[in-house]
This record gives C-alpha cells, sequence and structure tokens, in this order.
C-alpha cells in the first residue's frame, strides 16, 4: 500500500493537470521513475526495485501491459498505478525483489 | 554491671497514647485489616489458577478427532457441561490414526496440510562465475521470438489482452531456459494499436549493477506496436 500511494502522489506532482507535451513528455518519464524510486528507497525495506512508467497521450489508440514473473510468490510483490488526465494516460509499474 | 534501656522516643510515645485514646474495637480491625489484604490476593489469584487449569485429565466425546494433538480445549475439559455424557473416552496421550504425521498440523478433517518449504542458506551473495544474465543473448532470442510470432499480424482491441498475456508467458518461459540459476526475471509488455499517438516508456531500477541486467525488445507494424523488457535480477 505505501508503494501504490507512493507512486500515486508521484504522478500526481510531476504531470498534474499539464496537458501532453512531445518536448516535455521525456523530462515527466524521468522524473515520475527517479522520484519514486527515490522514495521507495527511502523506505527502507529489503527489496530491489524495478519502475516502470509508461506515458501515453489520448487519441483513441488501444494500449494493453502484461507482466510475467519467475520469483518467490511469498515474498516478491508488484503494484500497478493507473493515473490519467484530459490528455495523458500515465502507468505505473513497480516491482520489489526481496533480497 | 548494669545496663540501662535507652528511653523511648517521642514518636513512639505518641503512638502508643493514640492507640490507648482508641475504641478497642477500631484497632483490633485495622490490624485484621492490615493482616488480610496480603491474604486476599493470594486466595484470588488460587481460584483464577484453578479456573484455567481444572486438574481433569483431557476428555473428548467418541467420534471426534483433536484438532491440533498439542492443545488441551478447556471447554471440553470442564466435567460441569451438561454436554459431555459419561462414556467418554479419557485421554492421557495423543492418538495416532492412519494418516496422520506425528508432530505435524493436520486440518479437522485430518489430512496433513502442506508446510512451507524452507531452504538452507547457501550463503552466496555473488553469482558463480560465467553464470551472469546476459542481456544481448536474451535480446536476440526475445527479438527472434517477436519477429516469428507476430509477423503480419494486426491489432484487434478484443484479443489484444489476450496477446500481450500470451507474449509475457511466453518471454518467461523461453528466457527462463536460457537464464542462469538463482535468477528472477520479470518480463513486462506492451501492445499498442499504432496510431501515431505519442508514447514514453521508461524504467528505473534499484538493485544491484554488477549482477543484475535488462534486455529490451521492440516489434512494430502499421497497426500495432509491441514492446517487451526483460528484468533479470540475482537472488541471493
Amino acid at each position: 500500500m505505501d508503494e501504490f500511494q507512493l507512486s500515486e502522489e508521484t504522478v500526481e506532482t510531476t504531470i498534474g493537470s499539464s496537458a501532453y507535451q512531445q518536448n516535455r513528455i521525456n523530462q515527466w518519464t524521468s522524473s515520475v521513475v527517479e522520484t519514486s524510486l527515490n522514495q521507495l528507497s527511502k523506505l527502507g525495506k529489503p527489496f530491489k526495485y524495478i519502475v516502470t512508467c509508461i506515458i501515453l497521450q489520448k487519441n483513441g489508440a488501444g494500449l494493453h501491459t502484461a507482466s510475467s514473473c519467475f520469483w518467490d510468490n511469498t515474498m516478491d510483490r508488484s503494484c500497478t498505478v493507473r493515473w490519467e488526465n484530459k490528455t495523458t494516460y500515465c502507468i505505473v509499474c513497480v516491482f520489489g525483489l526481496a533480497v | 554491671m548494669t545496663t540501662q534501656q535507652p528511653p523511648l522516643s517521642q514518636e513512639i510515645l505518641a503512638q502508643c497514647n493514640q492507640q490507648a485514646m482508641e475504641p478497642w474495637g477500631s484497632r483490633k480491625l485495622r490490624q485484621s485489616r492490615q493482616g488480610s489484604i496480603s491474604t486476599l490476593r493470594s486466595s484470588l489469584s488460587r481460584d483464577q489458577q484453578q479456573q484455567q487449569h481444572p486438574r481433569y485429565p483431557l476428555l473428548l466425546p467418541r467420534g471426534f478427532l483433536p484438532i491440533e494433538s498439542s492443545s488441551r480445549s478447556p471447554n471440553i475439559s470442564n466435567p460441569n457441561s451438561p454436554f459431555i455424557r459419561r462414556d467418554l473416552v479419557a485421554l492421557t496421550k495423543r492418538f495416532s490414526f492412519g494418516g496422520w504425521l506425528q508432530g505435524s498440523r493436520a486440518s479437522f478433517s485430518g489430512l496433513p496440510l502442506h508446510q512451507p518449504v524452507q531452504l538452507e542458506n547457501t550463503y552466496k551473495t555473488e553469482p558463480e562465475k560465467g553464470c551472469l544474465f546476459k542481456a544481448s543473448k536474451v535480446q536476440k532470442l526475445v527479438q527472434a521470438m517477436l519477429d516469428s510470432y507476430l509477423d503480419g499480424a494486426s491489432y484487434n482491441a478484443a484479443s489484444g489482452s489476450h496477446l500481450s498475456q500470451i507474449l509475457s508467458d511466453m518471454v518467461k518461459s523461453k528466457v527462463k531456459e536460457i537464464s542462469p540459476p538463482r535468477y528472477k526475471l520479470v518480463c513486462q509488455v506492451v501492445v499498442g494499436q499504432n496510431r501515431n499517438q505519442g508514447l514514453r516508456v521508461a524504467s528505473r531500477c534499484l538493485w544491484d549493477s554488477q549482477h543484475d541486467d535488462f534486455a529490451v525488445a521492440m516489434f512494430q507494424n502499421h497497426s500495432l506496436f509491441t514492446l517487451v523488457i526483460v528484468h533479470g535480477v540475482y537472488c541471493e
């Protein structure tokens, strides 16, 4: 739950209500991913983290994401945050692998 | 040589005068009350012990199986309960039924529950020499898979999710065959419709950069695009 809330807040503060801009999308994705990772590392839990961010312009195109993992089911977890505003979709996937 | 006792202090004299002035009944009550506090505490504690640990053996009605062989249910052992019949079987030690495992957990039906596997510590913090996750090899393999599987495919909204799941499972199983031991794999697949929209995918990892790596493969045609990311993480 902590990771989920962290990612959600990160996306909200980074993109907010801004409209999709081609020249700013690189900065947004990098910022979302780096900020999420920094916040996750501050949690201090014994996990290796993989954070993936997809930012997509809304124009009616379809998108599907799937993940398949070979890991320890008892210790490792993942969470996905879906966020959108009027012009942009943002999907953040966080995988936590126990050390 | 005679010894003289020291005279009584003023405080002691005052106490004696006070006691002499009080009626006789109250003094005795005060003394008895002081003495009764300690005995009351001990009697209460003893009663509590008797209620919690009655001195009766474990009694079970016929046909009932004990759920856990190491526990004693206080409800069953209460002899004053109206539900205990007179022909109870008294048990003083564990039963052993057919199909039971001694010292293991069992469900109410008597079948043994699956115990979680505990692995021994191997004390290995690094992979063996030559057993690193080879990103270039994985990338070539995944790229070949995408090219062969998606050649001539077109995007379909109804089957897009199914396609992404199949691809992710397929990639994971293929990479698992060539990945070195003690490596965890995370395969992500993104399948999207190609409509000239803007898209950006970024990924960052907090891991051991010397032993962990990732591989990326992409395929696109006029109708769809597919992105596959495979992360290999060493498991200590």
